[in-house]
């Protein structure tokens, strides 16, 4: 039977968890202060456990991951010698957008500071994703920051003390991001883009106007002194990238090349929509999801495999273009609720060691 | 000075130091020890094993106070750990009132269901205050790894704790 001491136990301790509770999600700062000044006194013990344990967990790891390590090691070694090439053209590439960007004064995410850490720790919890970095207040990180390694998205910053951060990821059922999906290409069966050409020359008129041009590279003109030549594009399909399709590459004049001046207008469609979501973390060993896209017309169809990037705005933690996956599954719904989307992160969350936290935050969260 | 001995000899001090020193290795050695990929609850062994040495209301506060310490550490909803361990000490410590000398399985048996029952209250306790996502069929596979690793430590556990709230054999902190 119930005594009244027992009773009254119950409800105390009841009440405090309600107290508690309640104080956490309201975002008290009381939780956050008791917090850090726990992490204070706790973190030396810490440190102190993690030396003494390190032999052991040393030895569990060799014990249960020699044979897989050896095995990633040897995959890695195979994939380093294949990106090296892979990564020196698209850094080519990055610069290239980059400078594309700036000249049209439009932001990059060159132009954003950000602050390399280390992780330090794990959540020692089976629910909760969470890591922790070494670095926190101090370097200028701020709740919200956007985390990052040289893949892609990560996370965002949850929790900061002086020198310590905690990083949600992006797995977390507790997170949610604004992107930008793409519809994919559709690959024709040429591998050459097909130029519709219409040249209007201005000339002496002594000879006949052009009107067929070879692919995008080649111009022929017969007439000398000075033309004009507008192209439109068709879908260029020089690629197989899903998602991607690059335009058709217009050679700046030649010096002493007649004066040739091209202006290049890409056809309805070239430039591939892009659809707004949200995507929601959905636990460990689940991919993140993407809701409330619509399939319209102006969309296209939506395919696997297509590049997922943050949509950024005034309001997003997360700047634009920020590479955050690509599609790995299409769930379509039947009603007015859209398809689901599930992402790959292009991030490996399993292995993270440095990890980079972007300095950025949007005008809202900025304290005035 | 005597008052002071008195303080540091206290159950509670003593449950306290014992929840610090268990939480660093909970945050260190065991979450890098994941059999399964399931992260071993020490703390909420800890917290069953007290209900088990020193009885139901014990086992409550004492839970109580493991789950709050957990909670400094972690970043699901502050207060939820401590409940969800609050009810696993208090639910172990039942075992006392079935036997009055309960043999050493079923001390490992009780600890096993109540740290396998914490489990899996706490993403449905985490459901009703807003955290949802946290209920999937993968906490079963977890509630089960961490109610036999905590069964099989249980009894190292009891003792430990026995010595932390128990003065004596005879003398049980909030002794009904």
């Amino acid at each position: 039977m119930y005594s009244f001491t027992r009773r009254r136990l119950i409800v105390v301790l009841l009440l405090t968890s309600v107290l508690l509770l309640t104080l956490d999600r309201s975002n008290s700062g009381l939780v956050g202060g008791v917090k850090d000044a726990f992490g204070v006194v706790f973190r030396p013990v810490e440190r102190f456990a993690n030396v003494v344990s390190r032999p052991l967990s040393n030895v569990w790891r060799g014990v249960l991951d020699y044979s897989d390590m050896r095995k990633e090691n040897l995959a890695l070694k195979d994939l380093l010698v294949k990106q090296e090439g892979a990564a020196i053209a698209a850094t080519a590439s990055v610069r290239e957008a980059q400078e594309l960007l700036a000249l049209n004064g439009l932001p990059t995410l060159a132009g954003i500071d950000s602050v390399t850490a280390q992780v330090v720790g794990q959540s020692p919890s089976n629910f909760t994703q969470t890591f922790e970095l070494n670095r926190g207040k101090s370097s200028g990180i701020r709740v919200g920051m956007t985390v990052t390694n040289g893949a892609g998205l990560v996370g965002k910053i949850t929790g900061v003390t002086l020198e310590r951060s905690v990083v949600m990821l992006a797995t977390d059922p507790e997170y949610a991001m604004s992107v930008k999906v793409g519809a994919c290409t559709r690959p024709k069966a040429t591998t050459t883009a097909v130029p519709q050409t219409t040249t209007t020359l201005v000339s002496d008129g002594s000879t006949s106007p052009v009107t067929d041009v070879l692919p995008t590279t080649t111009t022929t003109s017969t007439t000398s002194t000075t033309s004009t030549t507008t192209t439109v594009l068709q879908r260029a399909t020089t690629t197989t990238i899903k998602g991607f399709t690059p335009f058709a590459t217009t050679l700046p004049p030649v010096p002493g090349g007649g004066g040739v001046t091209q202006i290049t207008v890409p056809e309805t469609g070239v430039l591939l929509p892009r659809e707004t979501g949200a995507m929601e973390g959905q636990g460990i060993d689940r991919l993140p999801v993407i809701r409330f896209i619509q399939t319209s017309s102006r969309l296209g169809e939506l395919c696997e495999g297509v590049p997922v990037v943050t949509a950024g705005g005034s309001q997003s933690l997360a700047p634009a273009d920020l590479v955050v996956g690509t599609v790995s599954r299409v769930v379509t719904r039947t009603g007015t609720s859209g398809p689901l989307l599930e992402v790959e992160l292009a991030a490996n969350l399993q292995s993270l060691n440095f990890v980079r936290v972007l300095l950025y935050q949007p005008a809202t969260e900025i304290p005035q | 000075m005597k008052r002071f001995f008195a303080i540091i000899e206290s159950p509670l001090t003593r449950a306290f130091l014992v929840g610090f020193i268990v939480l660093s290795f909970q945050t260190t050695l065991f979450n890098t020890l994941r059999p399964f990929s399931v992260v071993m609850q020490v703390m909420l062994l800890c917290s069953a094993a007290s209900g088990v040495a020193a009885g139901s209301e014990s086992g409550a506060i004492a839970g109580f106070m493991f789950g709050f310490m957990y909670d400094m550490v972690l970043t699901s909803p502050f207060g939820l750990s401590a409940l969800v361990f609050g009810f696993a000490g208090y639910m172990a410590g039942g075992v006392n009132t079935f036997a009055y000398s309960p043999r050493w399985w079923f001390k490992m048996l009780s600890i096993g269901i109540s740290s396998a029952a914490a489990v899996l209250i706490y993403p449905a306790a985490s459901l009703v205050v807003g955290v949802d996502g946290l209920l999937q069929t993968r906490v079963i596979g977890v509630a089960f790894t961490v109610g036999l690793f905590n069964a099989a430590f249980a009894l190292p556990a009891v003792f430990l704790m026995r010595w932390a709230l128990v003065k004596s054999k005879k003398q049980m902190l909030w002794a009904e």
